[in-house]
C-alpha cells in the first residue's frame, strides 16, 4: 500500500521540508500533492485521491481548521486522516483540532515525530 | 520581567534556529546591536491576552545557509526561498514564544509573517508611534551565529502577564 498525501501550507519552504521529512520517514509514499491554503486543499482532494492530509493551521485565503470543518461535511473527505502541523501553542486551539479527529504535531519537528504521528493515526502498526 | 522574557527569547530562538535551520547559535548579550543596513528582516504580529509584533534580523550572508538548510539542498537558493525560510522561521519562534509567556491556555491569533523591505529602524518606529526618540522593545536576543548575527526583538502592547 503505498499512501498518497497532501501538503497544505502557506510556506513554500515548509512544505518541502514536510516532503523532504516524508521522504525520509520509510513510509511509502505514492502521489504527493501540495496546497497553499485550505481552499486550495479542497480543491485538489476534489481532483485527486489522498489518502492523508498535512496542513497547518494560519493561512491566508482559507485557514486549516476551516478546510478541516469543510472535510468533515463532505461525505467524500470526512475519513481521511489529518495531520496538522503548526506553531500553535494554545491547548484550547489543540482541543479543538483532537475533537475534529486530527492529530498535530508541533514545528519544529523532527522527521520521527511526523512518521509515528501518521502511522499512529493511520493505523500502521509493524514495517 | 524584562530579564526573563529575554531569558526566554534567548532560549527559544537557539532552539528553533538548532531543530528548524541546524544551525547553532550563541548568545552575545554584551554586543551592540547589528548593522541592520546588512541584513535581512521579518516581522509577525499577534494578538492575544496581548498584543505586539516579533522582529527577526539576520545578517546577508547567513541567509543562504538558513534557507540551503531548512530546505535541505546544496545548490543556491534563490531570494524568494531565502525571505519564505525567514518568514517561517520567525513564525515558528513566535508561535513557540507565546505560549512560554502567557501560559498554554492563552489563544493568539498570529498574522502571516512579513518581509521588512524598508528600514528596520524606521519599522520598530512605526510600531510604537513615534519617531522623536530611541525605541526599545519590551525584550531582545543577540545572537552569533557561523556566518554573520542575529537580532530577535520583541515589542509588546499591553501588560505582559506577569506585570498584571
Amino acid at each position: 500500500m503505498s499512501i498518497n498525501v497532501l501538503i497544505v501550507d502557506d510556506s513554500g519552504v515548509m512544505r518541502a521540508m514536510i516532503l523532504k521529512s516524508l521522504r525520509m520517514s520509510g513510509l511509502p509514499l505514492g502521489e504527493t500533492h501540495q496546497a497553499a491554503n485550505g481552499q486550495e486543499g479542497l480543491e485538489t482532494l476534489n481532483k485527486h485521491w489522498v489518502d492523508l492530509v498535512i496542513a497547518d493551521i494560519n493561512m491566508p485565503v482559507m485557514n486549516g481548521e476551516e478546510m478541516i470543518g469543510n472535510m468533515k461535511k463532505s461525505p467524500e473527505m470526512r475519513d481521511i486522516p489529518i495531520v496538522v502541523i503548526s506553531t500553535e501553542g494554545s491547548i484550547t486551539r489543540l482541543e479543538q483540532l483532537q475533537q475534529k479527529g486530527a492529530a498535530f504535531v508541533h514545528k519544529p519537528f523532527t522527521p520521527e515525530k511526523i512518521r509515528d504521528t501518521i502511522k499512529n493515526i493511520m493505523g500502521l502498526g509493524g514495517e | 520581567m524584562a530579564e526573563k522574557l529575554e531569558a526566554v527569547l534567548y532560549q527559544v530562538t537557539e532552539e528553533v534556529l538548532e531543530k528548524l535551520a541546524f544551525i547553532f547559535s550563541f548568545p552575545e548579550e554584551e554586543r551592540d546591536r547589528m548593522d541592520y543596513s546588512a541584513a535581512v528582516a521579518a516581522s509577525v504580529s499577534f494578538v492575544g491576552p496581548f498584543g505586539g509584533v516579533l522582529i527577526i534580523v539576520i545578517s546577508n550572508e547567513a541567509l543562504p545557509e538558513l534557507a540551503g538548510n531548512m530546505l535541505g539542498i546544496d545548490e543556491e537558493t534563490t531570494r524568494e526561498q531565502q525571505h519564505d525560510a525567514l518568514k517561517e522561521m520567525i513564525n515558528v519562534v513566535c508561535g513557540n514564544l507565546l505560549p512560554l509567556i502567557s501560559g498554554k491556555k492563552s489563544v493568539f491569533n498570529v498574522d502571516a509573517p512579513q518581509i521588512i523591505d524598508h528600514g528596520v529602524d524606521e519599522f520598530c518606529q512605526n510600531i510604537c508611534g513615534r519617531d522623536d526618540e530611541t525605541v526599545s522593545p519590551a525584550g531582545m536576543a543577540r545572537l552569533a551565529l557561523d556566518d554573520g548575527q542575529c537580532d530577535i526583538l520583541l515589542f509588546v502592547e499591553g501588560q505582559l502577564p506577569d506585570d498584571e
